[in-house]
């Protein structure tokens, strides 16, 4: 390395976007504005769950400034799934409803006006002839024979590779749990959470003389956005300009892809610049959230605390469609058994429908939650044996060159450095053999 | 979205003969807190809208031991202008700064719950309103102005004009427990008024908020007050009768079972509170 | 009835305009006037994102009817910030690295600039309290209280308040 003078690191760099921030001169989607731009507002299920009748739109018609009402009929392509471009499928989610409902907040029409007091009003005026179904809302209840079955595959639940979940099989469990001398039982739950960004969801759509669209949009997934609408317009990807990258707040609230085809359709249909944003009881009730997990362990540990088999069963509770649901469940059943050398080990991780509002993306979904649970259940593996917390995971946790359950190799392990570290921040005295372990070698501490 | 008439009366006559010919066409609004975000989101899509901010009800007067507040007086302003401790200290708790300079004393009172929390101060110093119609005012006391949830005895054709509070003589305190430190809808808010004479308490009233419709008096707890020392035991025996005796329900802040369990642990400190206050 | 025409002082300028009934301030900056640094959070209040001075007052902006402020001062981020430069406050928000989505920022700037005007040397539990009722989603407050610290510095020479 050269003896230049380091002029990053080590000194205090302004943000790139900071004089635009402190002025109020960042451009955010809702800040761009053009003539004659129509409003896009959306008819919701007012119900968790129902068949579609009829809908009436002759009252909102009425409405002056009301421009035209788009229905699934519209939408070239109106079942999709976002995960489609890394390969998931089926297609299961309608850009706009068609016959059915399955969540409170689904997407039924959209209305087209020239301002969003229009909009607002007229969508509001939109007679639904609904015939309410019975609903579903507890991931174990939707897989009880007899639940009212949300998909048009038969069963609630997404279908891994011809199984009915996402499945881990390390080693054999059951001989474990004969070894062991404790097993440790627990039924762990999280809620769901809402991202609840302070700009809500939203883009403008601008036709350009060209044949193009502009796509001004606070997506954090501004590929992914793009192709899908792409593909749900049946329109090739170089006919959308997506611009982007300025986001008040995502958190993974704003990868999935909602406003942006309906809005684009709605220019194609009017051949104006059209704004869709959520409202803020939209951004609360209707977009994605963190989904809810509900896991169960079964723990087989020895008197001195090796954990020598581990079976979990988890769901994820998807809401009504895939949205990233799919992703985080293989994401959750490779972490889930956690950073611990475990010798036997069965997992299965089902991803389940509900009547509810669809969960997604959020910062380490999927494995967020069975961090919470997996540490909760390391603590009662303590107390159960009537060991130290610390000395439980000193002596489980992986090193490099072990093997995970889902079969990689482990090649960065910092699980014993960062605990000594974090022993060391609150002042707590680890035992010597524990300040001797290290995670690239195994015997050098013991290891139980 | 499709107002067509909003009108800024410049005097109280001025807004009663503009209700008068209205009538329940018109939304009446005092800082705009409430009636201005269902406006915003097309919940409520009036046609008529009356607000109150210039009508002149902007007003703090003390007399004869006692504190007249003109309706639409802003929190900020009885939060620095208030002769009374524990009212300044309520208003301190309620809302955020720019929501207090909007948000009026007397808009408080058609709050409803989780939010109103000063509105319980003005309940526990037994607070009178005074009405103003077509034919002239009437006074009520402010516990039998709620009939329900968001329902009170306000007539059509009726505004709040004026709030009334004695300087009380004896011991206040103000509680309330949020999911915040500050700026949070509430768990449970207590507003507490106790009076001694000697050892012996002779008046005692407990104002709850967030546990029941609308801000309630919790009567069967003052009544295990009067007549004690205010002491330990008769302070917890006010506690649990106030958490049996409230009508909390679930909601996004606090689950029925909690806000009940905090209404007991609050009244508990609200009435130490004054305790020490006594002996100190 | 007609919209209507209302008179105020805008970031230091006399400003006429022709409004509808019960338009708000934030309705009248962002759609009429192309302010855009009143930024639009939840319409209810709730969020501060929208938050001026009127009459050096914080207020939500989405909640107050043009009408309400007819002869009144409003300053926005727009006339907080210097021709050339920025102000005190924006240079300590800046350095301290108290944004990062920066959409509660002007909200945060304004609601600062009330407080500091109003108490030049707040504690820090002043300054959370006066910060109370603006959001700020990407959870960066307490860079945000340390800016508004470091701006009473630097505006008034003294330490901010004990931390």
């Amino acid at each position: 390395m050269s003896e230049r003078a380091l002029n990053a690191v080590g000194q205090s760099i302004r943000r790139r976007d900071g004089q635009g921030h402190v002025t109020g001169k960042t451009v955010y989607v809702d800040d761009i504005k053009f003539r004659d731009m129509l409003h896009l507002k959306m008819v919701r299920s007012p119900v968790p769950h129902a068949r579609i009748k009829g809908i009436d739109f002759s009252e909102a018609e009425k409405v002056p400034g009301f421009v035209r009402a788009l229905t699934y009929k519209d939408v070239p392509k109106n079942i999709y799934t976002i995960l489609t471009l890394i390969g998931v499928g089926p297609d299961e989610e309608p850009v706009l409803a068609e016959d059915t409902v399955r969540y409170k907040g689904e997407q039924i029409a959209a209305i087209i006006a020239e301002s969003e007091g229009a909009a607002l009003e007229a969508a509001g005026k939109v007679a639904l002839d609904l015939e309410e179904l019975p609903a579903v809302f507890d991931v174990e209840e939707a897989l009880k024979p007899g639940a009212p079955i949300l998909k048009d595959w038969g069963t609630n639940y997404f279908v891994y590779e011809g199984h009915h979940c996402r499945r881990v099989r390390y080693g054999d469990v059951e001989k474990g749990f004969a070894e062991a001398d404790f097993i440790v039982e627990e039924r762990y739950q999280t809620s769901p959470i809402e991202h609840a960004p302070t700009e809500t969801t939203g883009c403008v759509v601008k036709p350009e003389p060209d044949g193009r669209y502009t796509v001004y949009t606070n997506t954090q997934a501004i590929f992914f956005s793009l192709d899908n609408s792409a593909l749900i317009l049946n329109i090739p990807f170089n006919k959308l300009h997506f611009v982007g990258g300025t986001v008040g707040g995502g958190f993974g609230g704003k990868v999935d892809v909602i406003v942006e085809p309906i809005a684009i359709l709605a220019s194609m249909k009017t051949g104006k610049p059209v704004r869709y944003m959520f409202m803020r009881d939209e951004e609360m009730q209707v977009s994605s959230t963190r989904g809810a997990w509900r896991m169960y362990y079964k723990d087989g540990v020895t008197k001195d605390g090796r954990i020598v088999a581990r079976q979990i069963t988890s769901y994820a509770d998807a809401g009504a469609y895939n949205r990233h649901t799919p992703y985080a469940v293989t994401k959750h059943a490779a972490n889930v058994a956690g950073p611990y050398d475990i010798p036997n080990v069965h997992i299965d991780a089902h991803c389940v429908y509900t009547n509810r509002q669809p969960g997604s993306a959020m910062r380490g979904f999927g494995v967020t939650p069975a961090s919470f649970a997996l540490e909760v259940q390391m603590d009662k593996i303590a107390e159960t044996v009537g060991l130290d917390p610390w000395h439980v995971r000193f002596i489980n946790a992986y090193r490099n060159g072990d093997i995970k359950p889902h079969r990689k190799v482990v090649e960065d392990a910092t699980l014993i450095e960062a605990m000594q570290a974090a022993a060391q921040l609150v002042g707590h005295q680890l035992p010597e053999k524990f300040l001797q372990m290290h995670s690239d070698d195994r015997e050098g501490g013991d290891h139980g | 979205m499709s107002v067509k008439n909003y009108y800024l009366p410049q005097s109280l006559p001025d807004a009663l003969e503009l209700l008068q010919q209205k009538q329940e066409d018109l939304l009446v609004m005092g800082g705009g807190t409430v009636a201005m975000p269902l406006i915003n989101e097309g919940i409520s899509s009036p046609e008529e809208v009356m607000g109150l901010r210039q009508v002149g009800l902007h007003y703090l007067r003390q007399s004869n031991g006692s504190l007249t507040i003109g309706a639409t007086t802003t929190l900020t302003t009885l939060l620095r202008q208030s002769p009374i401790e524990i009212l300044a200290e309520a208003a301190s708790q309620t809302g955020a700064w720019s929501v207090r300079n909007m948000a009026t004393v007397g808009g408080n009172f058609f709050v409803p719950p989780p939010a109103g929390d000063l509105a319980t101060a003005l309940l526990a110093l037994d607070a009178q309103l005074t009405l103003a119609g077509p034919s002239g005012e009437r006074v009520l006391p402010a516990s039998e102005f709620y009939t329900g949830f968001l329902n009170t005895k306000l007539e059509p054709g009726e505004l709040l004009k004026e709030i009334t509070v004695a300087i009380p003589d004896g011991h206040t305190a103000f509680l309330k427990h949020g999911r915040k430190q500050a700026n949070t809808p509430s768990i449970v808010t207590v507003a507490a008024y106790v009076k001694l004479e000697g050892q012996t308490v002779t008046t005692a009233r407990i104002a709850l908020n967030a546990v029941g419709p609308h801000p309630i008096r919790a009567r069967r707890a003052e009544s295990k007050l009067e007549g004690t020392q205010l002491e330990e035991v008769a302070i917890e025996k006010a506690g649990e009768e106030a958490a049996a005796e409230c009508a909390p329900a679930t909601d996004a802040i606090a689950s029925e079972w909690y806000r009940r369990k905090m209404t007991k642990v609050f009244v508990r400190r609200a009435l130490q509170q004054i305790a020490g206050k006594e002996s100190a | 009835m007609a919209s209507k025409i209302i008179t105020f002082n805008l970031n230091g300028r006399e400003t006429e305009v022709l409004a509808k009934p019960l338009t708000t301030l934030q309705s009248l900056l962002r759609e009429q006037l192309g302010y855009m640094a009143t930024k639009t959070g939840c319409r209810q209040g709730g969020c501060g994102s929208c938050t001026v001075l009127v009459n050096g007052e914080p207020m939500a902006a989405c909640l107050l009817p043009v009408e309400d402020i007819a002869g009144s001062d409003v300053l926005t981020l727009e006339g907080l910030t210097p021709d050339i430069g920025l102000h005190p406050l924006q240079e300590a928000v800046f350095d301290n690295f108290a944004t990062q989505c920066g959409y509660c920022t002007p909200g945060m700037l304004m609601v600062s600039k009330a407080l500091l005007d109003q108490n030049p040397q707040p504690s820090r539990q002043e300054i959370v309290e006066a910060l109370s009722g603006n959001v700020c989603r990407c959870t960066g407050y307490e860079p945000i209280i340390k800016a508004v610290q470091d701006a009473a510095t630097r505006m008034n020479g003294h330490s901010g308040g004990e931390s």
